[in-house]
């Protein structure tokens, strides 16, 4: 009785501390906490302080490396010698340096460390980690272009003290290489557009012994951070002591460097030096999963491309550096003043950057252009390009974390078919698995994998599952027991087992830099061991950064030990696209004879990573400015050449509201990799549960990705051919434009002419659109026009319209048929959407397969060039006839051109009322009808051709 | 055999009402109902747009003229007339600004030898035999890619006839069963309303009981009060005496209940920031259930309604009571003590209140209640035997008598009260559900079981530990909407019966769980399938019979119209 009113009294008094306790608000940002910035990083911070000390010596600072010319030799497109490095204490250390000149037109330069490749060195602690300088990451990234240039021969009027090389398509490139000290300049037609030490930044810390020293420090370096280094309660055991590489590199009169993903900024990257708009730190590069990350931030994410452009108006450069260890990049650019560049193109900055990563060695790789075409081409030849994807890859993915049964996602799959909205993949997040042990399947929750897929397949749609690197540490899992008994898991610094805590708990990592790991994951996946799969699943992997909850920056101890006695410092960055490649060559052959196209998603990637998968831009937010930061990382990913990217529609993390959401669909059907995905904290939010208006709209966005599949196959196909981005910014497509060099929010479709601009903001009605040139530009769906070079066009956006624009003088594929899935569209026709240009021309390319063998390599394929000249539309062969070529266009006989839409035709048409068709192999031409429609106003009148059926891969001709 | 073929024919008739007119063979993928449209043989005019006209050999040559989409009932060549599709001005040339509307709902399979049915023209002629609703496969006529679909109309239609009979007869029991639940719901119902009349009555008897123990107790207390007075006094010092030795004690009982107040609160702010240390601090995309209860039970512990907080004027209120006595500050006990028995009423003692300033009554009373419970909490003090205010028996005995009477007239109150709202509440059309209520059905679905209990809750139960979680507690019936397609594909809004349960357990970062139950007619109460269609927000397909149409006229009970 007389006790309620004490205990209320008490609440009084506790509830005040409550209250007090309650005012600290979560956040909804990174932890910085987790991740180093240069400061904390000690080779970055000895890197900066190089850098810092050569810029405050000015004139007198004097790079301490020189070439000794008496070791120089120069044999088959390659100048082989011996750099020297003078100490602190006047030591004179010697650094092998090879500079190859590549038939691709890409110089490369090499420099290692004599005494550790003849592993003339101590390692501390008793460690059995390689002496070496890691020297393996090509064999994981390049596919080839290291053919010798033929023709590259040293330039004999070169002054004493320096050696020139002439190389390059038609000897327009020259290498001009300063002994002392040593410099390289790298010029086009005479002119120098790429300096490597310039700034006298190089930087090899050569091996020492660790000296205990007391009292002063004799040499007057900083060795806090040679030996040891501590970050977030882990400690770095740096068996080998101090070893970065560094360099820099200036390109003189550019003002604008893109690439080197993955980051969440924008296109043109920023100065790093601090200053308005600037960051304080380098662009890091270090594979990491950071939980919520912050946008317009030079932060590391999942994923690195070590591969920069440089763009000036008509000219484009780049190098790539390659080195699989934690890099960093600073960025500055400076008046060109002192060094006036009177060349026409050069503006009147140079941007000079400096690259340094913390082991292995120094290997870089310079690119000349001059275009950017010819730069992602070259730089294709080297990590290869985008894999041709299955089909069924390109077109809509829904995803969630979770699908929580079979019977959920085979409800899902009849709500879509319900609803009239295509779709091709449903995505199985981890809960899928029994106790997150992959491989395996809740015997609960999904006790019919088999039956689900089955259903899938009924309307040829696909599964992709999500498989991860780190392996629960159970006993009675057969995959963690094999793992173990074979010895195929990562090792701590003591060569023990590494265990690490990730999804499943106590987990251990497979080492996919062993080949016997290779084979082993390869047996993993085939139909009797991954019991319960189908030939329409496909892998997801996720978490390869490698991922560890409770490792130093969420990832594994830089001392853990890998295959061939690498510690992880060696390899991190390339470790993601090691399992990759090991899911790639599992899914290649499932079961003997069945050979396809593999798919699969990497949240991890290092340069290489096209060729096997596409990439996501990792855990994202429901927030308009993670919306807006998706074009240009997606924009920057294309032009890193690794261009099959995109962003979890939606935003991961919290829920959208309808208005975001339904942007979100209109800008996510420009990511070559569409996929909707969600947290499992949020709301369901798959298409059809969203409410009027907004279903519609979302669902017209979708359909809209599928008409236009045919042009978004042919630019995948043209990337997988020569490395063009598949969407690409503005500079790209008019690298004479300076007016449009930063704009990163607009794209274009392959060489469609199709240019979009997602609205990214909120209420937002109308947006402007950037148009550099002085063709007309058509609205997609009205057709009303645009013109006028170098300025912005207001373009009308309410909700339910995509901002999108064609540009004079194409021919655009699409099928118009909305399928289920896009599968079943394989036996549709075709129209073909014509713009006109100036002269009244038209062209485009079509590019068709079977979507999903190899066939094509043999000649499977039809590849169309259509052609607008002289009022007369045609179809010529691009193909190169193969063994399988007659048999598949056996299969693609029935398969036509049902409609032809000039937009904005001759007026002269008006009066026409039809058109001659010629088909090859016809005995005689035939008509269709052709009509003429007018419109008012700022409209362009448009004219149709009915049912011209010609076959889609033969040779025909169109007479207007 | 014979008898499936009469039952062929006759769902046949139903639909080929319009075959008259349909002499001239119709177009492909043309039903019956639209057949009046392809008679002519020049010209087509496009059903939704007669204004538009094609030559008819435009009808079905796969290329899509009408801006309606009925030139093409056979091919898949207007299927992007929609309003899903990103329709351009010339995907309906000339016509973009009218209207959408489409004339046909699909392309028509006869699927001889089972039921006619449309198929949406999407599917049509994209590879896939869609057997379900085009069992003759006509809608793959093209062959697509060598497509080859059979005509499986003769299995497909024998299996569904059969599935068919055992529908009806299944309604045919659903039905029955639904009188069944009536009569019971009638009988419940009139079981309440005599059991209201009954208690009504109890009411009146006890009523009048009530009164007479009332009377009773003022008899007994009014003998006992002269008692009382009788008592015999004290003295104003000795008093003061044992009143100082007593607030000294509770004195002492502040100061020493303030110190553990401190250390207690000095441990609370210890633990609530290591809490919300802990909440900005964890990963959520880690997804450790563990973590993630103990942070939403920290929030809603942060979260509660608090009060004012220790508030300065209370503090100092208590500064002054701990202050030694004296002059200046709480009692001057000397003067208390040297006080002559001259006034010597009793009545004094209790007006020794009244020196101490009123808040400081009411705070010191609070205290010792407080500082006393707490330490008998921690076994500091022995808890009070009883209570030792002494009233005699009689009085207890007749206040007791009484007190009883009158939690029992309250209980009848209530109940009848409960009664009667109950017999107010909805129970559904004739009340049927009173019939249900209370009966529990449950579905196995992986981990998990559902349990449903009509009008009562909705529940998950753990099949590992078998735990219970609330997905809802009944609140009413309801008429909602669900989207169904139709025979020809189309999304359309159907009403249900549903019931809606909620204020179940709240959700990790989402509201409490809430089940919508949506009921379809069915022999048995079953739950069919539960989804959860938002964070937290579940749906059940519950079959019963209760929802069945017809037989609420009980009148005619023997009408079978099925």
């Amino acid at each position: 009785m007389a006790g309620s009113r004490p205990v209320s009294a008490w609440t009084l008094f506790l509830s005040l501390l409550v209250l007090i306790g309650c005012i600290v608000v979560p956040g909804l940002t990174v932890k910085h906490e987790n991740f180093k910035t240069c400061a904390q990083s000690g080779f970055c911070k000895r890197n900066r302080a190089l850098a810092d000390d050569a810029s405050a010596q000015g004139t007198s600072w004097s790079s301490p490396y020189e070439l000794d010319s008496s070791t120089l030799q120069f044999k088959d497109g390659q100048l082989t010698g011996i750099l020297i490095k003078t100490t602190t204490a006047n030591e004179k250390l010697r650094l092998p340096i090879t500079v190859s000149f590549l038939e691709s037109g890409s110089a490369r330069v090499i420099v290692d460390e004599e005494k550790r490749m003849k592993g003339d060195i101590e390692i501390r602690h008793n460690s059995k980690v390689n002496k070496k300088r890691y020297d393996e990451t090509e064999k994981w990234v390049l596919m080839g272009g290291l053919e010798a240039s033929k023709s590259a021969a040293l330039n004999a009027e070169a002054e004493a003290g320096f050696t020139k090389v002439q190389y390059g398509p038609g000897d327009k490139f020259q290498a001009i290489i300063r002994h002392a000290p040593f410099e390289v300049e790298f010029q086009r037609d005479g002119q120098t557009h790429v300096q490597l030490n310039h700034q006298g930044l190089l930087n090899m810390e050569h091996w020492r012994p660790k000296v205990d020293k007391e009292g002063d420090n004799d040499s007057g370096e900083d060795e806090s951070t040679w030996w040891e280094e501590s970050f977030g309660g882990n400690t770095d055991s740096k068996p080998r002591g101090p070893e970065s590489v560094g360099i820099d590199v200036t390109f003189p009169g550019y003002s604008h460097v893109f690439g080197i993903p993955e980051h969440a900024d924008s296109l043109s990257l920023r100065e790093t030096r601090g200053g308005p708009g600037n960051h304080e730190n380098p662009y890091r590069m270090y594979n990491s999963d950071v939980f919520e990350y912050e946008l317009n931030s030079p932060m590391t994410l999942y994923g690195a491309i070590p591969f920069m452009q440089a763009h000036r108006k008509n000219s484009t450069v780049g190098v790539f550096w390659l080195n699989a260890a934690e890099t960093w990049v600073d960025i500055v650019k400076k008046p060109a003043s002192s060094n006036p560049l009177s060349l026409s193109g050069s503006s009147k900055t140079n941007t000079q950057t400096h690259w340094f990563s913390e082991a292995g060695r120094i290997d870089l790789f310079v690119f000349l252009g001059p275009s950017p075409q010819e730069i992602s081409k070259t730089y294709g030849q080297l990590t290869g390009y985008t894999q041709l994807p299955q089909h069924f890859a390109i077109a809509y993915h829904q995803c969630r974390w979770n699908y929580i049964t079979d019977e959920d996602v085979k409800d899902v799959d009849a709500k879509f078919d319900k609803y009239q909205i295509p779709y091709d993949v449903i995505w199985l997040d981890l809960d899928y698995t029994d106790d997150r042990k992959y491989f395996t399947w809740d015997p609960l929750t999904f006790p019919n994998p088999k039956g689900m897929q089955e259903k899938l397949d009924e309307s040829e749609r696909k599964l992709v599952v999500l498989i991860d690197p780190h392996i629960k540490n159970k006993d009675d899992y057969y995959v963690s027991k094999e793992l173990n008994s074979k010895g195929l898991a990562v090792q701590n610094k003591d060569g023990d087992v590494y265990d690490g805590w990730c999804w499943p708990g106590s987990s251990h990592w497979v080492d996919c830099f062993n080949p016997a790991a290779f084979t082993w994951w390869n047996s993993l996946h085939k139909y009797d061991k991954f019991q319960g799969s189908l030939s329409n699943l496909f892998i997801w992997n996720d978490m390869n950064e490698p991922s560890v909850f409770n490792g130093p920056e969420t990832t594994m101890p830089k001392d853990n030990i890998h295959y061939g006695d690498w510690e992880h410092r060696d390899i991190h960055n390339v470790n993601g696209i090691t399992l990759v490649n090991a899911t790639y060559q599992a899914l290649l052959e499932r079961k003997k004879g069945e050979v396809r196209r593999p798919f699969i998603l990497t949240r991890s990637y290092y340069a290489g990573a096209q060729r096997m998968s596409a990439m996501w831009t990792g855990d994202n937010q429901a927030t308009w400015d993670h919306l807006a930061i998706s074009l240009p990382m997606v924009l920057t990913n294309g032009i890193a050449g690794f261009p099959f990217a995109g962003a979890d529609v939606g935003g991961f993390f919290h829920n959208p509201d309808k208005e975001l959401l339904s942007r979100w669909y209109q800008a996510g059907i420009w990511y070559p990799f569409f996929r909707a995905h969600a947290h499992i904290d949020t709301r369901r939010r798959e298409p059809y549960l969203i409410s009027e208006p907004h279903r519609t709209i979302i669902s017209q966005a979708i359909r809209l990705r599928y008409q236009l599949l045919p042009a978004w196959y042919t630019a995948f196909h043209e990337a997988s051919i020569n490395g063009t981005p598949i969407v690409r910014p503005q500079y790209y497509e008019f690298p004479d434009d300076e007016e449009g060099f930063a704009i990163d929010d607009q794209l274009y479709l392959g060489n469609t002419g199709l240019l979009a601009k997602p609205v990214v903001t909120e209420n937002t009605f109308t947006t402007d659109i950037y148009i550099s040139d002085g063709e007309k530009y058509y609205d997609y769906f009205d057709y009303t026009v645009y013109q006028g070079a170098g300025k912005k066009h207001t373009v009308p956006a309410p909700e339910d319209k995509i901002p999108l624009l064609i540009q004079g003088g194409h021919v655009i594929p699409r099928r118009d048929r909305p399928r289920r899935s896009s599968a079943l569209m394989r036996w549709d026709p075709y129209t073909l959407i014509l713009t006109l240009n100036k002269n009244g021309e038209a062209d485009g390319t079509l590019y068709v397969d079977d979507g999903e063998t190899f066939d094509y390599e043999r000649g499977g394929y039809i590849h169309r060039q259509f052609q607008f000249r002289d009022s007369i539309l045609s179809s010529e062969d691009l193909g190169t006839k193969g063994p399988k070529t007659a048999e598949y266009l056996k299969t693609m006989a029935g398969v036509t051109v049902e409609r032809v839409v000039v937009v904005d035709p001759p007026k002269a048409w008006k009066d026409k009322s039809t058109v001659t068709v010629i088909e090859d192999g016809a005995k005689t031409a035939s008509t269709s009808s052709l009509e003429y429609f007018e419109q008012q106003g700022s409209k362009a009148s448009y004219a149709v051709v009915k049912s011209p059926n010609v076959g889609i891969g033969k040779s025909w001709r169109i007479e207007f | 055999m014979r008898l499936s073929q009469s039952l062929f024919l006759l769902t046949v008739a139903g639909s080929s009402a319009h075959a008259s007119s349909d002499k001239a063979a119709r177009p492909r993928g043309v039903g019956p109902e639209f057949a009046k449209f392809y008679q002519e043989t020049n010209t087509f005019t496009c059903i939704s747009n007669p204004a538009v006209k094609i030559p008819f050999s435009a009808v079905n040559d796969d290329f899509c003229d009408c801006p309606d989409g009925s030139d093409e009932p056979g091919t898949a060549a207007c299927s992007h007339l929609s309003q899903n599709s990103p329709l351009t001005v010339a995907d309906r040339p000339g016509h973009s600004e009218m209207e959408l509307t489409l004339a046909l709902p699909g392309f028509y399979c006869k699927n001889k030898g089972h039921r006619p049915s449309y198929v949406p023209f999407q599917r049509v002629n994209d590879g896939i035999c869609d057997y379900e609703l085009c069992c003759d496969g006509s809608d793959e006529w093209a062959r697509v890619g060598g497509t080859k679909c059979e005509d499986r109309c003769k299995e497909i239609g024998k299996k569904w006839r059969k599935e068919e009979e055992q529908r009806q007869k299944s309604m045919t029991a659903a039905l029955k069963k639904k009188k069944e639940l009536l009569v019971e719901a009638r009988r419940q119902q009139a079981d309440i309303q005599k059991n209201i009349a009954q208690l009504q009555s109890e009411i009146k008897e006890a009523d009048l009981k009530v009164a007479g123990l009332e009377a009773a107790l003022k008899v007994v207390e009014e003998q006992e009060r002269k008692v009382v007075r009788t008592k015999g006094k004290g003295k104003v010092n000795a008093l003061a005496g044992v009143a100082k030795a007593r607030v000294q004690e509770l004195r002492e009982g502040v100061l020493e209940l303030r110190q553990q107040r401190d250390d207690t609160l000095e441990r609370m702010k210890e633990l609530e920031e290591i809490l919300s240390k802990f909440k900005i601090e964890y990963n959520p995309n880690f997804n450790d259930e563990g973590v993630k209860r103990a942070v939403r039970s920290w929030e809603d512990y942060a979260a509660r309604e608090l009060g004012d907080g220790i508030s300065e004027d209370k503090e100092r209120d208590l500064e002054e009571i701990v202050k030694v006595d004296g002059k200046d500050s709480g009692v001057d006990w000397e003067h208390w003590e040297n006080e002559d028995d001259g006034c010597a009423e009793s009545d004094l003692v209790y007006k020794l209140a009244a020196y101490f300033p009123p808040s400081l009554v009411q705070f010191i009373e609070d205290k010792v209640l407080s500082a006393r419970s707490f330490l008998e909490d921690n076994g500091i003090l022995a808890k009070p035997n009883s209570d030792s205010s002494s009233e005699s028996k009689a009085v207890t005995d007749a206040r007791d008598a009484l007190k009883s009477a009158e939690d029992s007239l309250n209980r009848l109150n209530n109940k009848v009260n409960d009664q009667q709202s109950d017999l107010e509440k909805d129970y559904g059309s004739s009340g049927i559900f009173r019939a249900l209520k209370g009966q529990c059905i449950e579905k196995d679905a992986g981990e998990y079981k559902y349990e449903h209990c009509f009008l009562d809750s909705t529940k998950q139960i753990q099949k590992k530990g078998g735990s219970n979680m609330s997905m809802g507690k009944f609140t009413q019936i309801s008429i909602t909407t669900v989207e169904e397609l139709s025979e020809t594909g189309d999304v359309i809004n159907i009403e249900k019966v549903a019931l809606e349960y909620e204020r179940g357990q709240s959700c990790w970062n989402g509201p409490n769980r809430s089940t919508k139950v949506i009921l379809e007619c069915g022999e048995q109460n079953e739950i069919l399938k539960i989804a959860e269609d938002e964070k937290c927000v579940y749906s059940m397909l519950v079959t019963t019979p209760a929802v069945c149409p017809g037989g609420e006229d009980e009148a005619a009970p023997s009408k079978d119209e099925l």
